[in-house]
């Protein structure tokens, strides 16, 4: 290779350095960027594990609320002179040719026996006690029956039946998700605000501290936009940083959750996900959020260190 | 605007009747009229704490007169605004006192600096400014950093800062006090080679010496707050 090789292919590395190295017109100083980082990453993580949090509680609870609306209980209470059996057949044929009942199941005695047992106790020390009795009614949630209906029916036929078809869970489950869902976005722009406030700062530091510098780039015929746009492109690279850091970290955490539910039948029913995999279908979304929360920060410290910059230019110099 | 323009005469520089005080102190700064016309050369002179540094800020647009008019390049710099002065600045190449490069750049890039704020690419300047480092003997540390450079070296550095764009005025302030009169020489010549294509110069200096190698310069002359102009 002969030395004007070299030294083309040097200067075509320089550039493509120089290209990159965005923050060269501001004289790094290690401790405060780092600090700044470090602020960055842990306000990047609460954000993204919020807004990852918020993706997963809501889709749980949707899950619930399928799983509620697809399911109605029938309750028959013993009535004096009547056979309980008799009328639970009853009551189980007439649901059975109701639109939008899918299946119905009595529960024995002795199945309900065994689901009273932690209250109740052993199912033989309650000998010949009448208990209330259940079905089961599954139906189809798209197309649901008239509930309405088939609950003044039953009261007529058969005396002592309550229809239970979850409405005020659903009610309380939807409550209780939107409330969530309401906390976790006051907290991310609690969050966001206070990350601007740290680049805000930040800023103002740098600024102070590059005084001399900004003097001479304005000798050397730099503008107030080429200035903020000098403090602009370094607080987006330190932005990134955190913004990076952080969102890894927290998908670290949401991914270590996915397999601790996925590996317990238990979690899974808690999360209402039964069989399926918790994260296969909020999974994607929970990762495009993260990364939006990320790539949202470093452009929050681009624009805000640039209007910063603006604002303090005028009384700096 | 119209009137003003009808009377400017094409100087680079004007000063009408400029005082300037510092605070509340006396005026540092009386009376000052000159002008400055373009590929000229001249020296400004006077004892230290006369006023030379004070004179050169006032040009740059660092400090406001306290009285008087100055105009540059034949604008009134009391209606200036920003990009105008902006404008107005990247016409000049400045010599600082005390050199004020940015510690954190290397040599190169300290030269380089005007080019890359107005936006050229960097392909379009880089043998340029090499070129005129190796001339001015600093092709051994374009790479290095200013801190660890000799007073002399950071002078050279900052001298080529100020040459490399080819500005139309370049205001120069003690631009060879920390050189030996050999390397001082060299660094004359090469501000006479700038004037010759065509750059205005206003060298700031008390070294006799240096200012008797031009014979023909103007000289302005600071004393006792007023300025006078020699030849
Ligand atoms: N920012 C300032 N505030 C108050 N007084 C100042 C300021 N700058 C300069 N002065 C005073 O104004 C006078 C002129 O200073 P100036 O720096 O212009 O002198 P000079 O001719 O450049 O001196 P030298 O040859 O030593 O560089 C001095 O008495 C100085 O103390
Ligand atoms: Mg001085």
């Amino acid at each position: 290779m002969s030395s004007t090789d070299f030294h083309n292919q040097r200067s075509v590395w320089q550039s493509f350095l120089n290209r990159f190295s965005t923050d060269s017109l501001v004289a790094p100083d290690p401790l405060t960027d780092r600090t700044l980082v470090a602020v960055i990453f842990i306000l990047t993580f609460i954000a993204a594990l919020t807004a990852g949090l918020v993706l997963f509680g809501s889709a749980a609870t949707a899950r619930w609320q399928v799983l509620l609306s697809s399911e109605v209980t029938v309750q028959l209470r013993p009535q004096p002179g009547r056979a309980i059996d008799a009328d639970l057949n009853r009551a189980a044929e007439y649901l059975k040719q109701v639109q939008g009942v899918t299946k119905v199941r009595i529960y024995s005695q002795d199945e309900t026996l065994r689901m009273l047992e932690p209250w109740l106790g052993p199912a033989s020390s309650l000998g010949g006690l009448s208990i209330p009795r259940m079905i089961a009614v599954e139906i189809n949630p798209d197309a649901p029956p008239d509930i309405q209906a088939v609950t003044q029916q039953l009261a007529k036929d058969i005396p002592g039946t309550v229809v239970d078809d979850h409405r005020s869970w659903t009610k309380r489950l939807t409550k209780l998700g939107n409330t969530l869902v309401v906390a976790s976005a006051l907290g991310l722009i609690l969050v966001l605000t206070a990350t601007a406030l740290a680049i805000v700062f930040a800023t103002r530091g740098a600024m102070v501290g590059n005084r001399e510098i900004v003097e001479v780039f304005y000798f050397m015929g730099a503008d107030d936009r080429y200035i903020a746009r000098v403090f602009q492109r370094h607080f987006f690279s330190l932005g990134l940083r955190g913004g990076i850091l952080g969102a890894c970290l927290a998908l670290i955490i949401l991914g270590a959750l996915r397999f601790m539910i996925a590996g317990s039948d238990g979690l899974k029913d808690i999360f209402g996900f039964g069989a399926a995999d918790p994260l296969s279908s909020v999974g994607v979304a929970i990762i495009i959020a993260i990364v939006a929360v990320a790539l949202f920060v470093s452009f929050l410290a681009s624009v805000v260190s640039r209007f910063t910059v603006h604002s303090t230019l005028s009384r700096l110099v | 605007m119209q009137a003003q323009s009808n009377r400017w005469g094409g100087e680079l520089v004007r000063f009408e009747n400029v005082g300037l005080r510092y605070g509340a102190a006396p005026e540092t700064l009386t009376d000052i009229s000159f002008s400055i016309m373009p590929q000229s050369f001249q020296f400004l002179t006077g004892a230290s704490g006369s006023g030379k540094t004070t004179i050169l800020r006032l040009i740059l647009q660092s400090l406001k007169p306290t009285r008087g008019m100055i105009s540059i390049f034949g604008q009134d710099t009391a209606q200036l605004d920003k990009d105008g002065l902006t404008a107005l600045r990247r016409r000049m190449g400045i010599v600082f006192q005390d050199f004020r490069l940015l510690d954190h750049l290397t040599i190169y890039e300290n030269v380089a600096l005007p080019f890359k704020i107005r936006g050229r690419m960097e392909s379009s300047y880089r043998a340029e400014v090499i070129e005129l480092l190796k001339w001015i003997g600093l092709g051994d540390l374009i790479d290095a950093k200013p801190p660890v450079l000799s007073g002399g070296e950071k002078q050279r550095t900052s001298i080529a800062r100020a040459l490399v764009s080819q500005p139309e005025l370049l205001l120069a302030d003690e631009p060879t006090g920390n050189l030996d009169p050999v390397l001082a020489g060299r660094l004359l010549r090469l501000f006479v080679e700038l004037n010759r294509s065509g750059t205005a110069i206003l060298i700031a200096t008390h070294d006799i010496g240096l200012m008797e190698q031009i014979k023909g310069a103007r000289r302005l002359v600071l004393q006792n707050h007023h300025l006078q102009v020699e030849g």
